[in-house]
C-alpha cells in the first residue's frame, strides 16, 4: 500500500507543501467550511511555518467566496484563537498548523463558534461538503479584517485568574523554549507579565523549527542545558502551536509531560477550586492518584481534546487533559492550553516555596511505554478482539479501542484516527511490570 | 448574460462567481506562473467587492510555484503597467474588471515591461491551464509576497516632460470629475494637486457600488453634465473603474463621444510622433486627426494587447482606440486616461480654445454601433454568410467583415467577451448609415 501525503480527515486537512497541500485544495477546503458554517465571521491565525504565508492567502480567498468574513488574527497559538472565538463570538476558525509533524508539512485545523473543535459527526458532514463540491459562491463577497491584539484577550484571561503577586514576590527565572512556533511574538511578555525573569530559546521563527517540535524529553536537551547554565527555576517547552507543554526542574530534568499534566491538576485542585477530573484513556494513573488525594472523582474520555473537553463539560470537571502535555482550565477555556499549564505550575511553585524538583517527587512514578504499529482498519479489529480475549481477567474499557486495567499494570490500544496505524501505551507500577506487560501485548499483537 | 468564462490574451473575464471564482482564478495563476518558471510578478487589483477575494487566490497560487508577489494593492491597472516599464518584473497579473459590470471581473495577464502578452504566449497559458499541470515547489523554495505603495511622484514627473507644466498650472483648470467609485478616485487628487486643477469629484469613493455602468460614454454622463453646468467648470471627464479609458463634457455641459478622445490626444501630440496604431472599428474621426496632426495611422484588431503590441512591432509612437483609451510609448504600455486627460488638458491650452471650440473643427460622421444577441452556436454561422453575401466588395477580414464604401465605412464581428455580434456603421450622412444597417439586418435574417 503507497501512503498518501495526503491526510483529509475529522481532524481537519493536513499535507506537504510543494506535494499534496496544493493552493486550490485549499481553496475548495475553505469553501466547503465557509458554506458548512454559513457564513459570518470566521478567524485566521497560524503558526510559524515559512508556508503559512501561501497557505493563509488560499484560504481567504476561499473563506470569502464562501460568504464568510475572514478575521486575519496573524501569528497566532491554537488556544488563542480558540478563546478569541468564543469572546469574540465569532462562527468560527481555521488554524493554520501541523502543530508536531516536519516542518514541510502544514494543515487547517477546525473551529467551530464557541471555540472548540468540530464533532466527529460534524466533521463528517463537512467532509460530504466538500466532496460534492456544492459550495456557496458568492457574487459580492465580505472584506477581510485583519486583527494584531487577538492574543491580548487570553493573555488577560490568565492574568485575571492566577496570582500573579505571589509568583512576582519569589523573583523566579524562567526558560522558554517555544521551538520558534506561534507562541514566539507573544510569550517571553507573557511571562514577564506574570513577574518572572525570561531567558528565551529557539524564539527565532523562519524556516526550520530548530528542535522536533514535539516537547518529548529527548527533544529539549537544549532547554535542559539552558535551565543549568543559566541557574533558572523553571524551563518550558512548547510546541509549535503552543497547545502541548513539558516543564523541567531546576536541576535541567525534564518531569515529562505527563507529569507536567499531573502537577497542574495537583495544584488546581488544592488552591483553585475542587472538582472531578478528565484525562483521556491514554493518561498516566499519576493523575488518578493526584484526584484521590484530593477526593475527587476522575473520570475518562476518549483520546482527542474535543472528545476530553466535551466529558469535562458532561461531568461539571473544571480541570483535565491529555497525558502528552495538553492541559486543560475550563476557567480560561476548555480547550489545550500551554500558557494557562505555565501560569499554573509557576504559581505553584511560588506559593508552595518549593523547587519544581521537590513538588515533583510528592507523585508516585510508573513507568510508562508508547508504540505504534502499521495495522489496516481490518487488522486492527483482529487485533482488539485478540486482546480483548488474553486479557479478559482485567477491568475492560472499549470506548476507545481497549483499555484494560490490572493492578500492577494498564494499557491502551486504539487505531488511530489519521494514519493505519494502532497506538500502543502501556503503563506499569514500574519499569519490570510495564515490560512484561508491553512484551505480553506485543506478542499477542503479531499473532 | 452569459455566464461562461471568456478568455482571451489578456486574460480572463467573467461573471462572479458563475464563470470567474476563486478556484478559476488560481488555476489561472497556477498555469501563467508554470509558464514564467520563476521570478518577481508586480500585482494590483481594483475596489470591486471580489478583486480581494480573487487577488488573494492568485497570490496563494504564485507562492506555491515559488514566484514572488509584489501586491500594490488597490490601484489602476495603467498605473502599474507604468511602474512595470521601470523596474525588474517577470510579469504582472491584475484584477480588474474596468470598464465590465459590477458582478463581473477580470484577471489579466502581463508581460514584464507591462506589456500584453503575444497571443501565442497566451494560448500557451491556457494549454497549461487546461491540462493542469502546474510547477509546484517544497516549503523551502515557496514565493514570498511583500506589499508596496505605488509612489504618484514619478509618474506625474515622467508626465511634465510630456506636455507644458507650467502653462497648465497658470492656468488654474476647474475640472469636473467621474470616476464611477473607481479604484482610480483615490489618485484623482495627487493629480490634480500636481497640476493645479480645482476638482469637482462625483462618485469618488471607492469600493462603493459603481453609480451607473463604469464605461465612459455619453448615455453615463448626465450627472456630470449637470455639475459641468451648475459651476461653470472649464470641462468634466468620466473615467472607467480602473482609469484606462475616458470622454469629456465640454464647457456647456455637453458630453461628447468617446470617439473623440483619441483625434484630441493626436491632435495635441501634433508633430511629434510620426506613427500611431488604433483599429479598425474606430471613427473616421481619428484618420482625420491623424492627417491634421501629421501621423501615419495603422488599423488593426480590437482590442488593448492587439494595439499595444502593434505599437511595439511597428516603433509607433501611439495607439488607442474609440472607446477612449490612448496609449504613449514613451510614458508607458498601457492605456492611460489621466495621462490623456493630461494632453488633452495642454491641447485646451496651447489653443487656447474651448473644449466645444476644439470638437465643432471637427468634421461630422454619423456613427452606429448595435449589439445584437445572437446565440453562440449561430455566430460563425452568421459571419459565414455574411463573409459569402459581401465578398463581391473587397472585405478586410482583420477582424470580423469591414466594408468600405464611399463615404460610409461598417464593421460587423462576434465580441470577444460576449456572445453577441457588434455592428459598427459610420458614415458622412445619417440617411446612408440607416440604410446600410437595413442592409446589414435583412442578410444576417438569411
Amino acid at each position: 500500500m503507497i501512503e498518501s501525503d495526503l491526510k483529509i480527515s475529522i481532524s481537519g486537512i493536513r499535507g506537504i507543501v510543494g506535494r499534496s497541500l496544493t493552493p486550490q485544495l485549499i481553496i475548495k477546503f475553505a469553501e466547503a467550511f465557509s458554506t458548512y458554517i454559513g457564513g459570518g465571521k470566521i478567524g485566521v491565525g497560524s503558526d510559524t511555518r515559512p508556508s503559512a504565508e501561501m497557505v493563509k492567502c488560499a484560504l481567504l480567498s476561499g473563506l470569502l467566496s464562501g460568504g464568510a468574513s475572514p478575521i486575519d488574527c496573524g501569528i497566532l497559538p491554537i488556544p488563542s484563537l480558540q478563546v478569541y472565538t468564543r469572546e469574540m463570538k465569532l462562527d468560527g476558525a481555521i488554524s493554520i498548523s501541523a502543530s508536531h509533524n516536519p516542518i514541510e508539512w502544514n494543515a487547517l485545523k477546525l473551529i467551530k463558534s464557541g471555540g472548540h473543535f468540530l464533532y466527529p459527526y460534524e466533521a463528517e458532514e463537512l467532509l460530504d461538503l466538500y466532496y460534492q463540491g456544492k459550495f456557496t459562491r458568492v457574487s459580492f463577497p465580505g472584506k477581510i479584517v485583519s486583527e494584531k491584539k487577538a492574543f491580548v484577550l487570553h493573555e488577560k484571561k490568565i492574568l485575571d485568574f492566577v496570582d500573579a503577586g505571589i509568583i512576582k514576590k519569589r523573583k523566579l527565572k524562567v526558560v522558554i523554549d517555544p521551538c520558534a512556533g506561534a507562541s514566539t511574538p507573544y510569550v517571553v511578555k507573557f511571562l514577564e507579565k506574570l513577574g518572572t525573569e525570561v531567558v528565551c530559546i529557539n524564539c527565532r521563527p523562519g524556516g526550520e523549527f530548530p528542535r522536533n517540535p514535539e516537547p518529548l524529553a529527548e527533544n529539549i536537551q537544549k532547554l535542559c542545558h539552558t535551565v543549568r547554565k543559566e541557574r533558572a527555576d523553571v524551563g518550558f517547552a512548547q510546541d509549535a502551536d503552543a497547545d502541548r507543554l513539558a516543564a523541567v526542574d531546576e536541576t535541567g530534568t525534564p518531569i515529562g509531560e505527563e507529569h507536567t499534566l499531573a502537577l497542574a491538576v495537583d495544584y488546581y485542585l488544592q488552591k483553585k477550586q475542587k472538582s472531578p477530573v478528565v484525562v483521556n484513556l491514554s493518561t498516566s494513573r499519576v493523575v488518578e492518584d493526584v484526584a484521590r488525594r484530593a477526593g475527587v472523582k476522575l473520570f475518562r474520555s476518549r483520546v482527542g481534546e474535543i472528545n476530553v473537553s466535551r466529558c469535562m463539560a458532561q461531568k461539571r470537571a473544571k480541570i483535565g487533559g491529555e497525558g502528552n502535555g495538553g492541559i486543560i482550565v475550563s476557567d480560561i477555556h476548555s480547550c489545550r492550553d500551554s500558557f494557562s499549564g505555565m501560569a499554573l505550575l509557576l504559581e505553584y511553585v511560588a506559593d508552595s516555596g518549593n523547587r519544581l524538583s521537590e513538588l515533583n517527587s510528592t507523585l508516585p512514578h510508573y513507568f510508562m511505554i508508547k508504540d505504534k504499529k502499521q495495522a489496516t482498519f481490518r487488522e486492527a479489529r483482529r487485533i482488539l478482539n485478540s486482546l480483548k480475549h488474553k486479557f479478559k481477567q482485567g477491568k475492560i474499557n472499549a470506548t476507545d479501542g481497549l483499555r484494560v486495567d490490572f493492578p500492577g499494570y494498564w494499557f491502551h490500544v486504539r487505531p488511530s484516527n489519521t494514519e493505519p496505524v494502532i497506538r500502543i501505551v502501556v503503563e506499569g507500577k514500574d519499569e519490570d511490570a510495564a515490560l512484561k506487560a508491553y512484551q505480553k501485548i506485543m506478542d499477542e499483537i503479531r499473532k | 448574460m452569459s455566464p461562461r468564462l471568456r478568455i482571451s490574451v489578456s486574460g480572463v473575464r467573467g461573471k462572479v462567481p458563475q464563470a470567474l471564482n476563486v478556484e478559476v482564478a488560481s488555476r489561472f495563476a497556477s498555469a501563467f506562473a508554470t509558464y514564467l518558471d520563476k521570478g518577481k510578478i508586480g500585482f494590483c487589483r481594483d475596489s470591486r467587492p471580489s478583486s480581494d477575494m480573487l487577488g488573494m487566490a492568485i497570490s496563494s497560487s504564485l507562492l506555491a510555484a515559488g514566484l514572488d508577489c509584489v501586491d500594490y494593492g488597490l490601484l489602476p491597472v495603467p498605473f502599474l503597467q507604468f511602474i512595470m516599464g521601470r523596474k525588474n518584473f517577470k510579469g504582472g497579473m491584475a484584477v480588474s474588471g474596468g470598464h465590465n459590470p459590477e458582478d463581473w471581473n477580470a484577471v489579466v495577464l502581463l508581460g514584464e515591461k507591462g506589456n500584453y502578452l503575444e497571443s501565442s504566449e497566451g494560448s500557451e497559458v491556457f494549454n497549461i491551464y487546461e491540462a493542469a499541470n502546474f510547477k509546484r515547489v517544497s516549503w523551502k523554495a515557496l514565493g514570498k509576497r511583500r506589499e508596496n505603495t505605488f509612489r504618484m511622484e514619478p509618474y506625474l514627473e515622467k508626465m511634465s516632460t510630456i506636455i507644458d507644466i507650467e502653462r497648465i498650472r497658470k492656468a488654474n483648470f476647474k475640472l469636473v470629475s467621474d470616476p464611477c467609485n473607481g479604484v482610480v478616485s483615490n489618485f484623482l487628487q495627487p493629480f490634480a494637486d500636481y497640476f493645479n486643477l480645482k476638482l469637482i469629484s462625483l462618485n469618488n469613493q471607492p469600493g462603493k457600488p459603481f453609480p451607473h455602468p463604469p464605461e465612459p460614454s455619453q448615455e453615463h454622463a448626465s450627472q456630470t453634465e449637470a455639475v459641468v453646468k451648475a459651476t461653470s467648470a472649464d470641462f468634466g471627464f468620466l473615467l472607467n473603474s480602473d482609469g484606462s479609458r475616458l470622454s469629456f463634457v465640454d464647457e456647456k455641459g455637453e458630453s461628447l463621444s468617446e470617439e473623440c478622445t483619441l483625434p484630441l490626444c493626436l491632435l495635441s501630440l501634433e508633430n511629434r510622433i510620426r506613427k500611431a496604431i488604433t483599429t479598425l472599428s474606430t471613427s473616421s474621426l481619428t484618420d482625420w486627426a491623424a492627417e491634421e496632426a501629421g501621423v501615419n495611422l495603422l488599423k488593426t484588431k480590437v482590442g488593448q494587447s492587439a494595439v499595444v503590441n502593434l505599437m511595439v512591432a511597428e516603433k509607433a509612437g501611439a495607439g488607442g482606440e474609440g472607446s477612449g483609451s490612448f496609449a504613449l510609448s514613451s510614458f508607458s504600455l498601457a492605456y492611460d486616461a489621466l495621462l490623456s486627460l493630461a494632453l488633452v488638458m495642454d491641447l485646451v491650452n496651447r489653443e487656447e480654445k474651448s473644449l466645444s471650440q476644439l470638437v465643432s473643427s471637427f468634421p461630422v460622421f454619423f456613427m452606429k454601433k448595435l449589439r445584437i444577441e445572437v446565440p453562440p452556436e449561430r455566430i460563425y454561422k452568421i459571419m459565414d454568410s455574411l463573409e459569402e453575401a459581401y465578398s463581391g466588395e473587397n472585405p478586410d477580414l482583420t477582424d470580423g467583415i469591414r466594408i468600405i464604401r464611399r463615404g460610409l465605412w461598417f464593421q460587423i464581428r462576434p465580441s470577444t467577451t460576449e456572445f453577441i455580434l457588434r455592428i459598427i456603421i459610420e458614415g458622412k450622412k445619417e440617411k446612408d448609415v440607416d440604410l446600410a444597417e437595413e442592409e446589414i439586418r435583412e442578410r444576417m435574417a438569411k
